[in-house]
């Protein structure tokens, strides 16, 4: 066998494709698509579920005012009671969900209607009146009973049949007087926990009586006793169109509630056919004013709170003109909550323990109204004043303070606009409010969320944080601090008022000094570097920043390691990192970043992005022409970071290209050169997979062949080879192992051995030898390898036979093989005895393959590789026509891989045709 | 085999100048002659004495001699038959002679404790001597004339009140003397039927605690028996404006509507009267009250205050 004459220079230049220098960056993006800012493109498009409703709403029934449409009234109408229908709906649930009861109620028997199954009612409506007076006095009996929750909402339910039955009997009387049974219930308020689900059971009765009277009403007013029809209601009626009689059960209706003694149970009665009030007057508004007075008389603060949060509900079927009693109902809540807070008068039933759960009660009958009275835009103008919250300081000072959780409610209903308009307002009114219904640092947070939302004028921002400031000064609490600055920060950045910056982290250190830092605390922290890191463009401004490097370190956990990765990741992004202090914090940041990596979990997602910021960030790191400084910190970060894998792979890289920049220096640095590549052979046997190993010997091979340490690199190059052979690479294992992966490290190998000068001591061959016999003498070797193999070495050895190599090493002291083996007999003989034991083994080996199509394949390959590295003659053709023979076995006569390899068969083998005719 | 008496007014409210006018309607299995129709209307006023200020001579002899307002008698059918089914037979009657002038007779109807004015209509179908004769009555109401009703809206009559421990003249609580309480108001005493009785209270001081206020409506009803009036009050109806120790200072408003038929226009006849009151009652926690569950409520408590005031009611256009 005789090795083919290459002239790689010209086959290159024949066969690769034409070239064009590319002017850009196929990856790099043209323009930055991050420059769009993002908060003032959002705002225009970005329709709000939830308000957008609201603002459609409130423009239907401007519509109606301009255009006196009806039906555009009608559309609105409808819309918004759908709406309030359905947030009311989700409220209730939200309601008895969040009071989810207590196992067993205790009732006293004033509930009758509850333990008692009801009596039939059959008297006459005469004595009606005269029978309430007997309903049996609430405090004369002392005996409770105790009965289940659950027994409670079924006997609530059952009474609800009754009366829808009872109606449907045509015995309104008795409906009624359930209705007020069940209202009833709701006077007591004993049951605490209970009493919002009581709540929402009573009312949901009341709800339906209210709309079986509408019904009843309505149907009176449309069709005559006999049945005929006066007149087609329409869906906006007007009082005038409802005739007398309807109008005369209507009244009746009024007139029977107003006779009902207690208050409550009247109250609620009202309450519950308040929309029937539309069949009197037009505008029937004028008696929820009187409604939210008359609750005054209820002492009982929860009893009066729910009573007026159902009026409020009851009122948008009305669709009121005006927010008078909306305002009333808010301020005389606000009353009671005063009475509670203070505690100045009697309230017998509640302890000061229970105080904080009365409130938790009331809270949902705040949130609701206030809400109410935001989903109509409304003017706004006075609504301060109108709260008794307004005025100037000087007046709110005689005003009794606002409540602190009704403030609260109110701040996070205002429109962003309004709230940062009025700001100055907002802040004096939470200074002035200080109760425990409702933290004070809560409502200070919000307004900064809120002031975020909309960013008010520079002037008036000033003002509202000189306020705040003073307030949070105050605070001893870390937490409540932290969660105040925390919602203006993004202000105090935005409008880079740097002395607050300054008095933030002056506030925090103070706070956050000498104590363990709590788990919520952690929570704000977070949030307020996370703000920090996002707004410095530069990572080194922000540590510039007083106390931030003590502040970060107070941290710990999951929030400090969420920080860390912000910080390495802010950290990596711009760059190279090259001052010294930096990387110095970083690089304790990255160290308390890898102590919190649980390695139990290794396969989890934070781990893993942990260790890929630290690796970026060694790979970010420069320190310049200080490559000696440098070389220290690999060594240090391989002290640091042993326990992450990954890691070394990135340290050994870093190294060898900080190996390949002193080369590349003016003055060679030999030494460092060395130091380098042996802190790389140092490291990489630490690496635990075997491919990776070799991969990174190879690496550093080259680099030391670089730099003319030929010694370095034999015994680098063994290392790769024993590395390989450590790997499992016989067939009981190939599922863990990846074949192709070693196949084109091993490819890799041989092309690098091409530059390597050989070893006269060794063997100028020991390598490829090596490699031979790695691949032959173990049965065990998967046939795919072993094949790809053998072609690897048999290229090489064509190549090596060759007078000039395709490439040298870029390093005028390593001769090539060609120059220091130039016409060797010895040399080309040890090639051709390694090229023809490899190629008898390809020709074997290729049969062992079990599954066809692969078979096919490797014959291919291997003709391939057989023709290109070897003179045709006889003995070749013959080889290749018995690999042919196996793959035309194998494979498909279309498969153009078949069909290509046998036309560059024919191409070959043309001179030697003759010869082979004689040797048939 | 049914006779009904349809009114024209669903609310059967009628002015003694207008005709009452309806139907009569049978429902008959089958024809049946009859020797005619009668309607007759009466108008009485009913008394009877018990309890009050009635001694035990008076109260024995129990009901006193109706006062008649008015009693018609009209055929309007003669003799004839009816035949199966359904049959209706329109009426109307005058309820006043022509060119007669006595709208002060035609009271108001009320029904009281011991006096009511009452108006029924009867309808009567004669069938003979071996058959019973068919016949159904039904009450309808009067309403004063309009001519003879003041202008609405009428003037208002507000009186201020005040109730304290020393407007009380029966006897109070120790605690109640010692602490003192203060509840101040406004409410009219004058007011028109269709109207709610309006007014307005705040508590302004009250060291026991309130546990409920209740404002009373009452009625006083005075018979002329021989040569003195025995009057006679009573409640009608109670409405709790406060339930429990409502927050002082605040106004609490007085919102009561009245009731029909229970309420008329205030009368001072001669034979008798009607008047009203309305009582403002300002119960306090005590553990006494627990012992008297269901006493009077105009009963003086020892945790009772309460304050009293005339109310005229009228008819207003």
């Amino acid at each position: 066998m005789e090795f083919r004459e290459r002239d790689y220079g010209a086959e290159e230049s024949a066969y690769s494709l034409p070239r064009v220098p590319a002017k850009n960056h196929p990856l790099f993006a043209r323009s930055l698509p991050y420059q769009v800012d993002v908060t003032d493109n959002g705002k225009d498009d970005f329709c709000d579920p939830l308000r957008g409703l609201g603002a459609n709403m409130a423009m239907h029934i401007g519509d109606v005012e301009d255009v006196q449409s009806t039906y555009n009234r009608k559309l609105s109408n409808e819309a918004a009671l759908q709406l309030s229908e359905k947030e009311w709906a989700s409220f209730k649930r939200s309601l008895m969900q969040k009071f989810s009861a207590t196992k067993t109620v205790s009732i006293s028997s004033m509930s009758d209607v509850i333990v008692k199954s009801g009596k039939a009612h059959d008297k006459s409506s005469t004595s009606m009146h005269l029978e309430e007076l007997d309903d049996p006095q609430k405090i004369a009996e002392e005996d409770v009973k105790v009965i289940t929750c659950q027994e409670y909402v079924s006997r609530l339910h059952e009474l609800k049949d009754e009366i829808c039955h009872a109606w449907q009997a045509d015995d309104r009387v008795t409906s009624l007087k359930l209705s007020i049974k069940v209202a009833r219930l709701l006077m007591d308020t004993s049951v605490l926990q209970f009493y919002p689900t009581l709540f929402v059971l009573v009312t949901d009765v009341m709800d339906m009586l209210g709309d079986l009277v509408w019904e009843r009403i309505k149907r009176r007013a449309k069709y005559a006793d006999d049945g005929t029809i006066i007149c087609s209601l329409p869906e906006n009626f007007k009082a005038i169109d409802v005739c007398p009689d309807a109008k005369e059960t209507c009244n009746n209706w009024f007139c029977k509630i107003g006779s009902i003694s207690e208050l409550l149970p009247r109250i609620y009665s009202e309450l519950a056919i308040l929309h029937c009030w539309r069949f009197l007057h037009d505008q029937p508004c004028e008696s929820l004013q009187r409604l939210v007075m008359m609750m005054r008389g209820l002492a009982d603060p929860l009893a009066s709170v729910y009573c007026h949060l159902y009026l409020v509900r009851c009122a948008q079927k009305l669709l009121p003109c005006d927010r008078g009693y909306l305002i009333t109902c808010i301020n005389d809540i606000s009353i009671i909550l005063m009475r509670i807070i203070s505690g100045k008068e009697t309230i017998s039933r509640y302890s000061s323990g229970n105080k904080k759960l009365l409130i938790s009660l009331i809270e949902p009958t705040i949130e609701w109204s206030v809400k109410c009275m935001f989903t109509y835009q409304w003017e706004i103008g006075n609504l301060f004043a109108e709260l008794g919250l307004g005025g100037n300081l000087s007046e709110s000072s005689q005003n009794p303070p606002c409540i602190s959780i009704v403030l609260h409610h109110i701040i996070k209903e205002l429109p962003a606009e309004i709230v940062s308009s009025d700001a100055l307002e907002i802040v004096q009114l939470i200074e002035s409010s200080k109760d425990f219904s409702f933290d004070q640092h809560l409502n200070y947070t919000l307004l900064g969320f809120k002031l975020c939302e909309r960013r008010p004028q520079m002037d008036s921002v000033d003002a509202v944080l000189v306020k705040v400031f003073q307030a949070v000064s105050q605070y001893d609490s870390l937490d409540e601090y932290l969660k105040v600055v925390d919602a203006y920060l993004d202000i105090v950045l935005q409008y880079q008022m740097e002395n607050y910056l300054t008095i933030i982290l002056d506030g925090i250190s103070k706070r956050a000094s000498d104590k363990v830092v709590a788990e919520s605390e952690l929570g704000s922290l977070q949030s307020i570097f996370i703000k920090l890191l996002t707004h410095f463009n530069d990572l080194e401004d922000a540590f510039a920043l007083n106390h931030f490097v003590e502040i970060l370190d107070v941290m710990y956990g999951t929030s400090r390691n969420t920080v860390n990765m912000h910080i390495l990741n802010k950290a990596t992004r711009n760059g190279y990192i090259r001052d010294p202090t930096t990387i110095q914090l970083l690089f304790e940041i990255s160290q308390a970043l890898h102590d919190g990596i649980d390695f139990s979990s290794i396969k989890d997602d934070d781990n893993q992005q942990s260790a890929r910021l630290i690796s970026h960030f060694i790979q970010m790191v420069d320190y310049g022409t200080e490559m000696d400084r440098h070389l220290t910190f690999l060594v240090e970060c391989r002290g640091a970071f042993g326990s992450i894998n990954e890691l070394k792979g990135t340290l050994v890289h870093s190294s060898n290209s900080l190996a390949i920049k002193a080369m590349k220096g003016t003055n060679k640095h030999v030494s460092f050169v060395k130091s380098c590549i042996a802190f790389s052979e140092v490291t990489i046997p630490s690496i635990s997979a075997g491919i990776r190993q070799m991969n990174l010997y190879l690496e550093t091979a080259e680099v030391a062949l670089l730099g003319g340490l030929v010694s370095h690199t034999d015994g680098l190059i063994e290392s790769a080879i024993s590395s390989l052979q450590s790997l499992d690479i016989t067939r009981g294992s190939q599922i863990n192992v990846d074949v192709d992966g070693i196949i084109s490290s091993i490819r890799k190998l041989c092309s690098l051995l091409i530059m390597v000068p050989g070893n006269p001591t060794e063997g100028i061959f020991y390598i490829p030898k090596s490699l031979l016999s790695l691949v032959t003498s173990d049965p065990g070797v998967t046939p795919r390898l072993r094949a790809r193999t053998l072609c690897a070495i048999i290229s090489l050895s064509a190549t090596f036979s060759q007078n000039t190599l395709p490439y040298h090493v870029k390093n005028t002291e390593v001769m090539g093989n060609d120059i220091l083996f130039f016409g060797d007999p010895s040399y080309n003989q040890e090639l051709s005895s390694i090229s023809s034991i490899s190629v008898q083994n390809l020709v074997e080996g290729i049969q062992e393959e079990v599954y066809k199509a692969a078979r096919g394949t490797m014959a291919l390959e291997a003709c391939n590789c057989i023709i290109s590295s070897f003179k045709a003659n006889p003995e070749i053709s013959l080889i290749c026509s018995r690999l042919m023979e196996i793959a035309k076995s194998c494979l498909n006569a279309n498969d153009k891989y078949l069909r290509s390899t046998l036309n560059i068969l024919d191409k070959h083998l043309a001179c030697s045709r003759d010869a082979c005719v004689v040797v048939v | 085999m049914s006779v009904v008496l349809k009114l024209s007014r669903s609310n059967r409210i009628y002015r003694s100048s207008e005709p009452v006018e309806g139907k009569i309607v049978t429902n008959l299995p089958s024809s049946i002659s009859h020797q005619g129709i009668r309607l007759t209307v009466n108008g009485a006023v009913n008394m009877q004495v018990r309890g009050g200020t009635a001694g035990v001579i008076e109260s024995l002899y129990g009901v006193i001699k109706p006062i008649c307002i008015m009693n018609k008698n009209v055929e309007v059918r003669s003799s004839g038959k009816l035949g199966s089914g359904t049959t209706e037979i329109p009426f109307s009657v005058l309820l006043k002679q022509q060119g007669e002038n006595s709208s002060e007779r035609f009271y108001e109807t009320f029904h009281g404790a011991n006096i009511s004015i009452q108006y029924l209509i009867t309808v009567g179908i004669m069938r003979g001597y071996m058959h019973k004769s068919l016949s159904t009555t039904m009450e309808f109401i009067i309403e004063s004339e309009k001519v003879n009703l003041l202008e609405a809206p009428i003037s208002p009559e507000v009186v201020v009140f005040y109730i304290t421990q020393d407007t009380q003249k029966h006897p109070l609580l120790p605690e109640l003397l010692s602490g003192g309480f203060r509840v101040t108001g406004k409410i009219s005493t004058q007011c028109a039927l269709t109207e709610p009785l309006n007014g307005e209270l705040i508590v302004e001081a009250s060291a026991v605690p309130i546990r409920s206020i209740d404002i009373h409506l009452l009625r006083v009803e005075s018979i002329l028996t021989g040569e003195k009036y025995i009057t006679e009050t009573s409640l009608i109806q109670s409405t709790q404006i406060a339930d429990g120790d409502v927050c002082r200072a605040m106004t609490i408003p007085i919102y009561v509507i009245l009731p029909r038929l229970l309420t008329c226009p205030t009368n001072l006849a001669g034979p008798f009267s009607i008047e009203f009151q309305v009582s403002i009652v300002i119960t306090f926690q005590s553990d006494l009250s627990k012992l008297y569950p269901k006493s009077d409520p105009r009963t003086p408590r020892l945790w009772l205050a309460m304050e009293t005031l005339p109310l005229r009611l009228v008819r207003a256009k």
